[in-house]
């Protein structure tokens, strides 16, 4: 089976360079070329646009950083559709809205080409150790042709559903690491500002009905005080408005969100953007009378 | 003056009347000419196209839904761009985003038109009673220009600064407005969880430091249970996609807006979207309660 890869950012290069050690023949390519040029070190092909990588794959992944970016290089002029041979499955591992996914798969399945979401969770460190969980949403038959190759890059692989299905998961996951974040670092002020060590606090709740992953890890950070991302604020930013647009478009109350989405607006307007979401802890202390 | 007018619906049908009655020569376009009928028997002309209707004007006033419609009007095929001499206007009093007005004001500069984003507060009757609050963005030369067709239309015209700008404080407005209407709301199911009468409640605060606009017209609603719309809640819904949305571009935290967004969410959720906004009371008073 041959592999292309669109899109080789800070994600999608650990990703793509996983694929080439899973033994398969892939062909890359990047809005700029010296993006590239690591891929096309370590054995791939580089290619003249998305249909030409799609011109000579069975399979093609994208990450990019937008639903106008994904649309742009599914069906945009020399995008994937323009070069797809019968039975292409294109899978789309950006985080976008889930309306905006079905959208796309729905132009692709106009032209014969299957298109999957399958967004990820893990950060780069995950890309990097080929350990990302990975959501997909779209036909099962895609899903299980596809599957060897989304195991190169992950551990967790798992079809949820339907097409937009991968994304509804990735949100579910964005509110739920979104909300823990601001939770943890509210605790961790509250014990502080009441004179508690917040650290002995971590420690005490581990082992009850409070602990998390994220409890355990990025509390581990904001007693280190270490705001080096991990995860950018403003990427959670991003995560957090698709959330709350699908709630807009489906009718949905979803105060925790909403109000979580408030603190990373706060923080990529205080100039905390490009920090670690944990920031939030620092926003919360300012806020207490730091 | 030359007046072309599109979007004859509760506000602007009465508006397109006051420009006639003011002995503007008015034309009008409508998607569905059906919906024109009235405003042509009032001595309007009806074209058909939106360039027809640029072409024959020297100001072409819309008030239409979303941002998207706005853009139809403009740029789309035999959109209002086409038919503009140089030196025409567009006048949109729609309420749409920021940026989508910033990108308009744009593509018509390209072609010597000039625009000013419109957007107006006052509600249906300050359209027929043309006592309408328009807050303009755009040219100052732009806004001379038509001074006086808004002398027709409403009492204040405020110039709040470049394009976009006069969005950006319609988006203001229908923050503090919601925002008031939903503590209006919160403050009567208080009242209500006590047994009080609503409408003795209203009539005490209305007098103090809490009394408010809204207290009175959407306060005086909920007391009298007339959810019935009034201004359709669906429409205040989109407002707030527009103004989170500028929030999060900007990083501006918005915590009270954004639960008010959400009270929006659940009254859209249980098919309140055509009652009036007021009915932001019934999602606190009966959540679990279908209200169409």
């Amino acid at each position: 089976m041959k592999v292309g890869f669109v899109g080789l950012g800070i994600m999608g290069r650990p990703m793509a360079l996983n694929i080439l050690k899973g033994g398969y023949d892939l062909t890359v390519w990047a809005r700029r070329a010296e993006s590239m040029a690591p891929l096309l070190a370590a054995g791939a092909k580089g290619a003249g646009s998305p249909a030409e990588v799609a011109a000579s794959c069975d399979v093609v992944c994208s990450m990019v950083s937008d639903a106008a970016d994904v649309e742009q290089v599914a069906l945009g002029a020399s995008g994937v559709a323009d070069g797809a041979k019968t039975g292409l499955v294109f899978v789309d591992m950006s985080t976008i809205a889930p309306a905006a996914a079905q959208k796309i798969a729905a132009g692709l399945a106009e032209r014969g080409v299957t298109m999957l979401d399958a967004p990820v969770s893990g950060g780069e460190v995950g890309a990097i150790n080929a350990g990302l969980t990975i959501m997909v949403g779209g036909d099962a038959e895609a899903f299980e042709k596809v599957r060897p190759v989304l195991g190169c890059m992950g551990k967790s692989v798992t079809l949820i559903g339907g097409p937009g299905a991968g994304q509804v998961t990735k949100a579910c996951n964005q509110i739920l690491t979104g909300v823990t974040v601001v939770a943890v670092a509210e605790a961790f002020n509250f014990a502080r500002k009441s004179g508690v060590d917040a650290a002995k606090v971590r420690e005490a709740l581990l082992g009850g009905f409070a602990y998390s992953k994220i409890l355990e890890n990025h509390g581990q950070r904001m007693l280190d005080r270490n705001f080096k991302p991990g995860f950018k604020a403003w990427m959670h930013q991003k995560d957090m408005n698709i959330v709350l647009q699908e709630a807009h478009r489906l009718g949905l109350m979803l105060p925790n969100s909403a109000a979580t989405a408030q603190v990373f607006n706060a923080l990529a307007g205080s100039g905390m953007g490009e920090e670690d979401s944990i920031a939030a802890l620092k926003l919360f202390e300012k806020l207490s009378g730091d | 003056m030359r007046v072309g007018f599109v979007g004859l619906g509760l506000m602007g049908l009465p508006m397109a009347g006051h420009l006639i009655a003011a002995g503007h020569e008015v034309a009008v376009w409508a998607r569905r000419p059906a919906s024109a009928a009235a405003i042509v028997e009032a001595g309007a002309a009806l074209c058909a196209t939106p360039a027809e209707l640029a072409a024959r004007s020297e100001v072409v006033i819309s008030i239409i839904t979303t941002s998207v419609d706005v853009e139809q009007l403009a740029l789309g095929p035999g959109g209002l761009i086409e038919g503009f001499a140089p030196g025409g206007i567009h006048v949109d009093m729609s309420t749409i985003a920021p940026g989508t007005a910033r990108q308009l004001a744009a593509r018509y500069a390209e072609r010597g038109v000039g625009w000013l984003d419109a957007p107006v507060s006052g509600g249906e009757i300050g359209a027929r009673e043309a006592t309408l609050a328009i807050m303009a963005g755009g040219a100052a030369t732009v806004l001379e220009r038509v001074r006086p067709l808004f002398a027709c239309l409403g009492r204040t015209v405020v110039h709040v600064g470049e394009a976009g700008a006069g969005q950006v404080a319609k988006a203001c407005n229908q923050m503090l407005m919601v925002n008031v209407i939903q503590a209006c709301a919160e403050a009567l199911r208080l009242a209500g969880a006590h047994g009080l009468d609503a409408g003795k409640v209203v009539e005490a605060l209305a007098g103090g430091s809490a009394g408010s606009r809204v207290l009175d017209v959407m306060g005086g609603r909920m007391a009298r249970r007339d959810f019935i719309a009034g201004i359709q809640a669906r429409l205040h819904h989109k407002d707030f996609a527009i103004l989170m949305e500028e929030a999060r571009q900007v990083g501006a935290p918005l915590p009270v807006a954004v639960h008010t967004w959400q009270q929006l969410n659940a009254l859209m959720g249980l098919g309140g979207g055509r009652l009036d906004t007021s009915s932001l009371l019934r999602v606190l008073e009966s959540p679990l309660e279908k209200l169409s």
